[in-house]
């Protein structure tokens, strides 16, 4: 390639790109402003549940040292959620790999677990919130329908991750002399990992869904959840945003984190 | 020196309660060092044999030794290459060919050192830190045959190892095989369809009926290496055998 392709495929590159930015310029400026209006039409209407943008950021400044609702200050909220977040999902990640490896591995136990599996996943979380709330109280209630929300599909992708093991892959491994235990280890656990990942994957967008919900019920502490609840029932509307707001920010965050961990660890293995 | 010898192999598979008589009768003895092509019509059982010998498949009737030792299950002393190569995608060539060494706990600079040396052996110096996606189809297959040999094996089982490729590398791997096989002096079992292949290969051709298969015909191919698939004798030895399978295709 010589000097002036190589500046001619780098203009095109950085044309692309710009015309990229441009777009998610026009259209994030396009929802603002759409927002914006709709908030100015409807306030002259005396309709004051959906506050302009300009009020719902001096909302946001005032609450990160606390807001009038809930007195306390924004990042306690997301703490708090956070918390309750990463609980559930580690419990269900250490619960629902085993199971998903031994669904996946025996026929057996596929016949013993999933009748109980596939009369259990398609009842949504927040059907039994109220349940998990009774059992196991306000302080674990929400962390246990995380779990239950993100179990799932991190127990199906894991266990379909099993049974996509190429079978070619365990003849060569057991042409080379690998033993049973080395055939898992070796050759079964690698080839389900990015099948987890993307079960994680899944399992955050679904996490974030149900805490929110969750927390609605009720979340001793304070949680994001709360805060839009709370700021929902006594009518202050601007303070609610600001939750919505921070919900959509931290689900932007870690789904795109979760996504970056699956495309590297897929590189990493080789698969992509 | 026979190596390998099958004894009235016999393979049935039942399916349904019906039962299926793939192979029958199957006798034969490998001399080692010897490259022998097992050549026969599609479905004739040939990579059936291929895998009662590496252990993957068992054997229903008779016994295959190898050095006077019954086979009973798989083995690191039988290498196999698979035609889809069958590499683990997320280990690099080093990792790959190192695998075999790894299950036996052989310690890590043992390991580098021989696989480094069955890597350069098939060509692939330089690509060691490549993963499987990055290869061409014959590199892959490179691979397939340097982890095959890394646990110096007693015989090279190879299940139509270039039936995945196209036609100019599968000639070009033919003769890599060939100088590979020279410089291990390994016993090679090599399954193809393919008569051209087995002529250029081999030392002796079994050729196979169809279903149930068994041994049609031994071929001792004495023509002088590197052989030169123009020369009229290779011609007419290709045309005796492809008319000997064409025979029983139409069964005429």
């Amino acid at each position: 390639m010589n000097r002036s392709e190589e500046e001619k495929t780098f203009k095109d590159k950085l044309r692309r790109e710009g015309v990229k930015i441009a777009l998610t310029a026009i259209s994030l400026i396009s929802f603002i402003a759409v927002w914006w209006l709709l908030s100015i039409y409807l306030n002259g209407q005396n309709l004051r549940y959906l506050p302009a943008p300009d009020v719902v950021f001096s909302a946001f400044i005032v609450s990160l040292s606390g807001d009038p609702v809930t007195g306390l200050p924004l990042l306690s909220h997301i703490l708090a959620s956070l918390n309750r977040f990463v609980w559930g999902f580690a419990i269900a990640l250490i619960v629902a790999v085993p199971i998903g490896l031994l669904m996946g591995s025996s026929k057996y136990a596929r016949y013993l677990g999933m009748p109980v599996t596939e009369t259990l996943r398609p009842i949504p979380p927040l059907a039994l919130a109220g349940f998990f709330f009774a059992a196991f109280g306000v302080l674990y209630g929400p962390i246990v329908t995380v779990l239950y929300g993100v179990f799932f599909p991190v127990l199906y992708n894991v266990m379909f991750g099993v049974r996509s093991v190429d079978p070619i892959l365990m003849d060569a491994a057991r042409t080379q002399g690998a033993s049973k235990l080395q055939m898992f280890t070796k050759v079964i656990l690698p080839f389900t990992i990015p099948y987890l990942m993307t079960g994680i994957s899944i399992g955050m967008g679904v996490g974030w869904m149900v805490i929110v919900a969750a927390e609605w019920i009720a979340a001793p502490g304070g949680g994001v959840g709360a805060l839009i609840n709370q700021c929902y029932s006594v009518g202050i509307y601007d303070y609610m945003f600001v939750g919505i707001i921070a919900i959509a920010i931290l689900g932007i965050l870690t789904t795109s984190v979760s996504r970056l961990l699956e495309d590297k660890v897929a590189q990493r293995m080789g698969m992509k | 020196m026979s190596i390998l010898s099958f004894k009235n192999v016999g393979k049935v598979f039942s399916k349904n309660g019906e039962e299926l008589v793939a192979i029958h009768d199957f006798d034969l003895e490998v001399d080692e060092g010897e490259f022998v092509c097992i050549l026969g019509p599609s479905g004739c059982g040939k990579t059936t044999l291929l895998r009662m010998v590496a252990g993957l498949e068992s054997i229903s009737q008779g016994s295959i030794e190898l050095n006077g030792k019954a086979i009973t299950g798989p083995g690191s002393d039988r290498g196999m290459v698979f035609q889809d190569f069958g590499l683990f995608p997320w280990r690099n060539v080093m990792k790959n060919v190192e695998f075999g060494l790894e299950v036996k706990n052989i310690p890590t600079a043992k390991r580098v050192e021989i696989a480094q040396r069955y890597v350069e052996l098939v060509g692939l110096k330089g690509f060691e830190r490549s993963h499987p996606k990055e290869l061409s189809g014959g590199m892959k297959q490179r691979v397939g045959i340097a982890r095959a040999l890394a646990n110096d094996p007693a015989v090279l089982l190879m299940d139509e190892p270039f039936g995945a490729l196209d036609a100019q590398t599968r000639n070009q791997m033919q003769t890599e095989l060939l100088r590979i096989w020279k410089e291990t002096k390994k016993t090679v079992l090599f399954v193809t369809h393919s008569v051209d292949e087995a002529v250029f290969l081999a030392d002796r051709i079994v050729v196979m009926t169809a279903r149930p298969g068994s041994i049609k015909d031994l071929w001792d191919i004495d023509l002088p290496r590197p052989r030169d698939r123009a020369s009229s004798k290779f011609i007419a030895l290709r045309k005796e055998i492809l008319d000997e399978l064409e025979v029983q295709k139409t069964g005429t």
